[in-house]
């Protein structure tokens, strides 16, 4: 208690820079954690520290980090923000100091059972938002002062700002590993198509794209083609439902409209807020026609054999989550040998620097009816060449048989 | 992007939003403030011009799509040039018409009308 008066004030703000030192920022979120809960608890004398993290769908704090009050970690305390001293740290975004712990304070009966008198905390805010609180506890009454406030909140400036791009981080790599995960790893094999695709991530942020092609119990072929909005991890955990949903109405029926309409009433109950772009396109199998269904999705680039490729003309229909009971329809387009087809992303055609229509003529000039890896190589090269990607990219090129000749 | 960029004009009971050259993710969320708070004084129409906006990624068509959802109740009107395209893509023009100009908007919601 009194020897914190030992170390001066330059040493203990010398001890919170280190908090942020390089060291520091290599270690994993919970080492980091580990690291900023000793030293806060050594700089303030104290005997207890924890952090909370915000788990912002469900508005409340999660017991994350301890030192000396592990059980907190262990039980996976919960406090609602707004309520108890975590709660209000987080609701009012300021420090509270508490000199009486007890029921009527605290919500979470660990620290009073615990024996602590005195708590300090402060909130963590990351780029203006409020992702946590950082507490110190003792078991003897004493008195924090303005002075241990202050370095109690710098070590939480520092140490939030660490959080956030380790769990920005963690997010992107979690959001990568989901993407690739239900990506197909192979395409199918059928008699009568070629297939090829690419999946390119955005630079920065993971976004929501996905393809999908598979073989349905009548031999017809589903391809799937779509884009949840927004990036990273909610986007590609959002996209992974809609992937599941799509397939399991895929096989209750047979009309790529009626599977969306199902879809789309699926997301709007399940996901409210949620919105993406979608294409169903269902091929004979034969591979002679493909019944298709767009929801706000661009339309695919057809080739057939010795002409100019063109937009699909297929009506616009509304995005996967806007509004209630839109209209949906299937469009039947028949496809002759050889012809190939071109379903893509937004992320393919939108430069903020080209009308999008210029856009759509040349992906059009870039899609010829050659063996689907060649198609995706072309397409590529002329749509991105060297220009760094922004937004998530997915493609896929079919192609019926060419007949014998 | 300062505020200056989200202009709300009043003309009569119809509130006209003007939304910037571009909208992206970086300031879809300001847009669909904007657009909440003229839906929030009640105007009888709300005219979304976008005739100066020359992209609009998907960021772009949620603040729209969820400031329309969250008014219930305001009607809605958009104006597009450049970015009509995409608007119409992805079936916005099903829940909001959309016009070639201002003018336009103007006269299809003219009181009387």
């Amino acid at each position: 208690m009194a020897q914190v008066e030992s170390a001066s004030i330059e040493d203990r703000l010398h001890q919170i820079q280190t908090i942020t030192d390089a060291a520091l920022s290599q270690l994993s979120d919970h080492d980091m954690l580990a690291e900023l809960l000793e030293r806060a608890r050594a700089i303030l004398d104290a005997d207890t520290a924890a952090v909370l993290l915000l788990d912002a769908p469900s508005g409340q704090l999660i017991a994350t980090a301890a030192a000396g009050l592990e059980e907190e970690v262990r039980q996976g305390v919960r406090i609602p923000i707004g309520q108890g001293f975590a709660g209000r740290i987080a609701a009012e975004r300021r420090p509270v100091i508490l000199d009486h712990v007890d029921h009527t304070t605290v919500l979470n009966p660990i620290l009073w059972a615990k024996g602590i008198r005195t708590l300090m905390g402060v909130p963590l805010i990351a780029g203006g938002n409020v992702i946590g609180v950082l507490h110190v506890g003792s078991l003897t009454a004493r008195e924090f002062t303005p002075e241990d406030v202050r370095l109690l909140q710098l070590a939480a400036d520092k140490a939030a700002t660490a959080m956030q791009s380790l769990l920005g981080l963690e997010d992107t790599i979690a959001a990568v590993a989901l993407q690739r995960s239900l990506l197909p790893t192979a395409l199918p094999m059928t008699a009568e198509a070629d297939l090829a695709a690419r999946y390119v991530p955005g630079e920065g942020a993971i976004g929501g794209d996905w393809y999908d092609v598979f073989t349905l119990p009548s031999g017809e072929l589903g391809v799937v083609i779509g884009d949840v909005t927004g990036s990273g991890l909610l986007a590609a955990v959002i996209m992974g439902r809609m992937r599941s949903a799509l397939r399991a109405y895929a096989l209750t029926s047979a009309d790529p409209a009626e599977v969306l309409a199902l879809l789309d009433a699926k997301m709007q109950f399940f996901e409210p807020g949620a919105l993406a772009t979608v294409s169903y396109a269902v091929f004979s199998s034969s591979l002679d026609s493909m019944r298709i269904c767009l929801a706000g999705h661009y339309p695919p680039v057809i080739a057939a054999t010795g002409l100019r490729a063109n937009l699909a003309e297929i009506p616009p229909a509304l995005l996967i989550g806007a509004a209630p009971d839109a209209i949906r329809r299937t469009v039947t387009i028949s496809v002759s040998p050889g012809t190939l087809i071109c379903f893509y992303t937004d992320g393919l055609v939108e430069r903020r620097d080209q009308p999008i229509e210029d856009r759509l003529t040349l992906l059009c000039q870039s899609v010829t009816s050659a063996p689907p890896e060649v198609a995706c190589r072309m397409v590529m090269k002329e749509m991105v060449g060297s220009d760094p990607v922004r937004d998530d990219i997915a493609l896929v090129a079919l192609r019926r048989k060419p007949t014998d000749k | 992007m300062s505020a200056d960029d989200y202009a709300i004009e009043w003309m009569g009971p119809r509130a006209v939003v003007t939304l910037p050259a571009e909208i992206d993710v970086t300031n879809a969320d300001r847009a669909r403030e904007v657009l909440l708070a003229a839906a929030s004084q009640g105007p009888a129409v709300l005219i979304v011009d976008m005739s100066q906006t020359t992209f609009c990624d998907s960021a772009g068509v949620q603040a729209i799509v969820v400031a329309y959802r969250q008014a219930t109740g305001t009607q809605f009107r958009l104006v597009a040039t450049a970015v009509a395209r995409i608007l119409s893509l992805v079936g916005i023009g099903e829940i909001i018409p959309i016009d070639s100009s201002l003018d336009a908007a103007l006269d299809a919601t003219a009181p009387g009308r």
